[in-house]
């Protein structure tokens, strides 16, 4: 086995409340991402999977506190690095993508401005060349027309072009090693879900890049993960190749998940 | 991050309040000197053990004038706002909850009434119906009714096709039944936490009106008029007149936008993460 | 956006008209005889009946309210008879003075409001929130003109380092010929620096009073909406994407924290540029305020009407422009 892009181990954590009580929400999570493929982490809301792929980040909600755990990527321990190492390390080595792409994208600046500002933030150079590598990663997501695009605000995108903007941002204008993907597809019409999909595989396969994919959604997992960890209540259940978990699900919870996104999916019943 | 209802600034707003509710109801029974009568002291007396917050030009005895103007102050603005509260929340509800031509007319009431300078509004009407409590009163209420009627009636036309009203309808309510018990009591919060906004509001233009004369008759003890007479005092180093009502209308004033704060974190659900 | 500003203006009409009205029947019902404002005391009933005559009283009010709407839209406010002139003469040569001490106030308020909202926002329930919490609450529960008092109280009558309330000069130093109408700018264009020191020096108690009063609100909405914002999915974007604090703070939170601090200083602008009336008393400065005080002092009800008239037109302008800034910052108004 390869050496893996970003290991977290024994992540643990609790939300505090105003009134100062924990509430215990991840406890020891521990997975490896395999470097130029797609991770999954599954789990249904409340399973704690945003919230890891939010601490890999450090950009988890502040009422959370960490009591344990590492993540390590390209050797360094991602909680222990001072925040201007870490600021380092967002956009530029690691990225990521949000649900609802039309709010996470700034409502006052043009869609264009967007990208451009953060490739001048992480290559430098003037603002008309920025704005053409910006046009030119909207071309490469498959947005028809990039240069008016471009200049239009995020209220006049669709939420899957907003998504493949995002996505543009993220993935191509960062250029980074990893890109986190939470859950990109939720929301989006199930025909934009699948093209959404595609183009992600297509650029970790075209660009070598890394991707972990956060969704609660098996169904969306299948053709396009190498691997799959599966979380339930704040702990790693399972973890294995996508074919493993597919094939033979050690753990009930996630037999009951695959059961229950294959009934969802499949127009026919299933045969038992 | 969700709020206790009793948040800090709520305590502290109630607390003050109930303070100034307990001078008002003091200075009714008992002052240190006559609130009215001047010449109790000399004039112009600096602060002193006998009279702690000094005399003014006539001689009257600062501290006893400043706790009998708790009750004309606090007085007012309670009045004055319960009043607008009451009319501008019925408009504001007739308006949302029926539209057509009725909310047109109100609506655009407000909108001529809002396009006037508030205390210059007030002014010029005070000067028309001339000084009194009542007059006073009456003007700041009705100089406030706009803001309620805008405040209902978005409230209540953002839920009149709710769910629920379907349903309160449907059960056989008539509409004034949905519109007043089943629509407006989920407005309270709002209400309540710009009332209190509006309160603070009100003691200002209450002082401000009485600083220029047309409040209250001249020698009545409220601040504004207070301020006024010792404007000149001001000028020759007699600061005391004029200062400590200023602190008393800001501690009341500061007590009202602090529970109005209070009041709008508990009810707005989009400050009450 | 054309058609929606044009809505707009459209709007505004009405209400003016309302405004006009209202004004008109207050002053009538609640105003007296407006004959014994003009007539000398001592006037026999022939002079009265001729007065009356002269202003037109022995029309049905109807009438009059009809030949009044003419005259406004005329521009023709009448003659107010504290100063012998046309009423629109006077406010327009007061214009400037509060026009001058309004812009000042009001970006001064604005210059140190905007700033002291953001450090709040960013230092969330810690010290520097909690003061600028506490001296927005002080600025807006105080009244003006008691604030104004006691910085004339220390800084003219205690430390003396400031000239006394007396308007836009000293007293005994005649005003130049206007020429814009704004001292400040006169002077400059006169090189009177002598004087234009002298000026500024009387502006500095004035603006500085104005200036507290409109930083409270502009902190506070600063504050809330910038909090907002910094809460919001672009933010936690632009944090993913690796920008630093200041770059989020200033480039990408401010901007959309701003839009309803616009809302909010026009409001404020509506109210300042309309005379702030007990701080232009305060300090004797020659504006509008004080024309309106003065009027209501005297029973002037021409110089009255026209000066609210003026004032609510002032503010349903000072709507429009913000509705057109707000048109040009907000990219979702624009469709």
């Amino acid at each position: 086995m390869t050496v893996p892009l970003l290991e977290v181990e024994g992540l643990s954590g609790a939300f505090r409340s105003p009134g100062g009580e924990m509430t215990p929400v991840l406890f020891d999570v521990g997975f490896a991402l395999q470097p130029g493929v797609i991770t999954a982490i599954v789990g249904e809301t409340g399973s704690g999977k945003s919230l890891t792929a939010l601490s890999i980040l450090g950009i988890q909600p502040p009422n959370f506190q960490r009591s344990s755990g590492r993540i390590l990527f390209e050797g360094r321990d991602l909680l222990a690095l001072p925040a201007e190492e870490i600021r380092a390390i967002r956009g530029r080595r690691i990225s990521m993508v949000f649900q609802d792409a039309r709010a996470a994208l700034n409502p006052v600046f043009t869609v264009g401005r967007q990208l451009a500002d953060v490739h001048r933030l992480h290559h430098g150079g003037s603002a008309a060349a920025a704005m053409c590598r910006a046009i030119e990663a909207l071309r490469s997501v498959a947005i028809p027309e990039p240069e008016r695009r471009a200049r239009q605000y995020p209220h006049e995108f669709s939420g899957g072009m907003a998504q493949r903007a995002m996505i543009a941002m993220a993935a191509l204008v960062c250029a980074p090693r990893l890109v986190i993907l939470d859950e990109p597809t939720t929301g989006l019409d199930v025909t934009i879900q699948a093209a959404i999909m595609e183009l992600i595989a297509e650029l970790v396969a075209e660009r070598g890049l890394t991707a972990c994919l956060i969704t609660h959604d098996l169904g969306v997992v299948a053709e396009t993960c190498a691997n799959v960890v599966v979380m339930q209540s704040g702990r790693v259940v399972e973890a294995a190749s996508t074919e493993a978990i597919f094939t033979r699900p050690r753990h009930a919870y996630t037999q009951r998940l695959l059961a229950a996104s294959l009934l969802e999916d499949s127009a026919e019943p299933v045969p038992a | 991050m969700k709020r206790a209802p009793f948040s800090w600034s709520m305590r502290i707003g109630l607390g003050i309040l109930a303070v100034y509710a307990a001078v008002a109801l003091l200075a009714l029974v008992w002052t240190p000197h006559d609130p009215l009568s001047p010449g109790v002291g000399d004039s112009y007396l600096a602060p002193s053990a006998e009279f702690p917050l000094g005399t003014d030009r006539l001689g009257s005895d600062v501290l006893s004038r400043l706790m009998a103007g708790t009750q004309y102050n606090l007085g007012i603005a309670l009045v004055a706002v319960s009043i607008a509260l009451a009319v501008g929340s019925l408009l504001g509800v007739i308006a949302g909850y029926y539209g057509g031509p009725l909310d047109i007319a109100i609506s655009r009431g407000v909108e001529v009434f809002q396009a006037f300078p508030g205390v210059l509004f007030a002014m010029l009407v005070a000067k028309a119906v001339g000084p009194g409590v009542i007059n006073i009163i009456l003007v700041l209420s009705f100089v406030g009714i706009p803001d309620y009627v805008r405040l209902a009636r978005a409230e209540v036309q953002s839920r009149r096709n709710w769910p629920y009203a379907e349903a309160a309808r449907m059960v056989g309510n008539r509409s004034w039944q949905v519109a007043f018990r089943h629509l407006l009591p989920n407005s309270t919060g709002p209400l309540l936490a710009f009332t209190s906004i509006n309160a603070a509001f009100v003691s200002l233009v209450t002082a401000s009106l009485g600083f220029l004369g047309l409040g209250l008759s001249p020698n009545t003890p409220e601040w504004g008029n207070m301020i006024a007479r010792g404007q000149d005092g001001v000028m020759t180093g007699e600061w005391w007149v004029s200062f400590f009502p200023g602190l008393a209308i800001l501690g009341m004033t500061g007590a009202f936008y602090l529970l109005g704060d209070a009041l709008s974190d508990l009810t707005d659900p989009r400050r009450r993460r | 956006m054309l058609r929606l500003l044009l809505h707009r203006a459209l709007w505004a009409l009405p209400v003016a008209l309302g405004v006009v009205t209202i004004t008109f029947f207050t002053a009538r019902l609640f105003g007296g005889d407006p004959t014994e404002l003009y007539a000398p005391p001592e006037a026999t009933d022939e002079l009265r009946a001729q007065i009356r005559e002269k202003l037109g009283l022995g029309d049905p009010l109807l009438v009059q309210y009809l030949r009044y709407l003419g005259e406004i839209a005329r521009f023709d406010f009448g003659i107010s008879f504290t100063t012998n002139q046309p009423v629109g003469q006077d406010l327009t040569e007061r214009l400037p003075a509060t026009l001058e001490l309004g812009l000042i106030g009001l970006g001064l308020g604005i210059l140190i409001g905007v700033p002291l909202g953001v450090i709040a926002a960013v230092s969330r329930e810690r010290v520097p929130d909690f003061l600028v919490r506490g001296i927005t609450l002080a600025g807006m529960a105080l009244p003006q003109f008691w604030i104004g008092l006691v910085l004339i109280w220390v800084f003219f009558v205690i430390l003396g380092w400031l000239p006394g309330p007396v308007g836009r000069l000293p007293i005994g130093v005649p005003l130049p010929e206007p020429i814009t109408g704004f001292l400040l700018v006169d002077l400059a264009l006169l090189r009177d620096w002598e004087k234009w020191r002298l000026a500024l020096l009387q502006l500095v108690l004035p603006a500085g009073t104005l200036a507290f009063a409109m930083l409270a609100p502009i902190a506070r909405v600063t504050r809330s909406s910038m909090v907002e914002a910094l809460q919001s999915d672009y933010i936690r974007t632009a944090v993913a994407m690796g920008f630093g604090r200041r770059a989020i703070w200033f480039r990408y939170a401010l901007r959309n924290a701003l839009l309803p601090v616009v809302t909010l200083v026009g409001v404020l602008a509506g109210y300042v540029f309309g005379g702030a009336v007990l701080l232009e008393s305060i300090f004797g400065w020659p504006g509008l305020g004080q024309y309106a005080l003065q009027a209501i002092e005297s029973s002037d009800f021409a110089a009255l009407q026209g000066f609210v008239i003026y004032a609510a037109l002032l503010y349903v302008g000072t709507f429009l422009l913000v509705d057109m800034l707000y048109i040009l910052i907000d990219p979702r108004m624009r469709t």
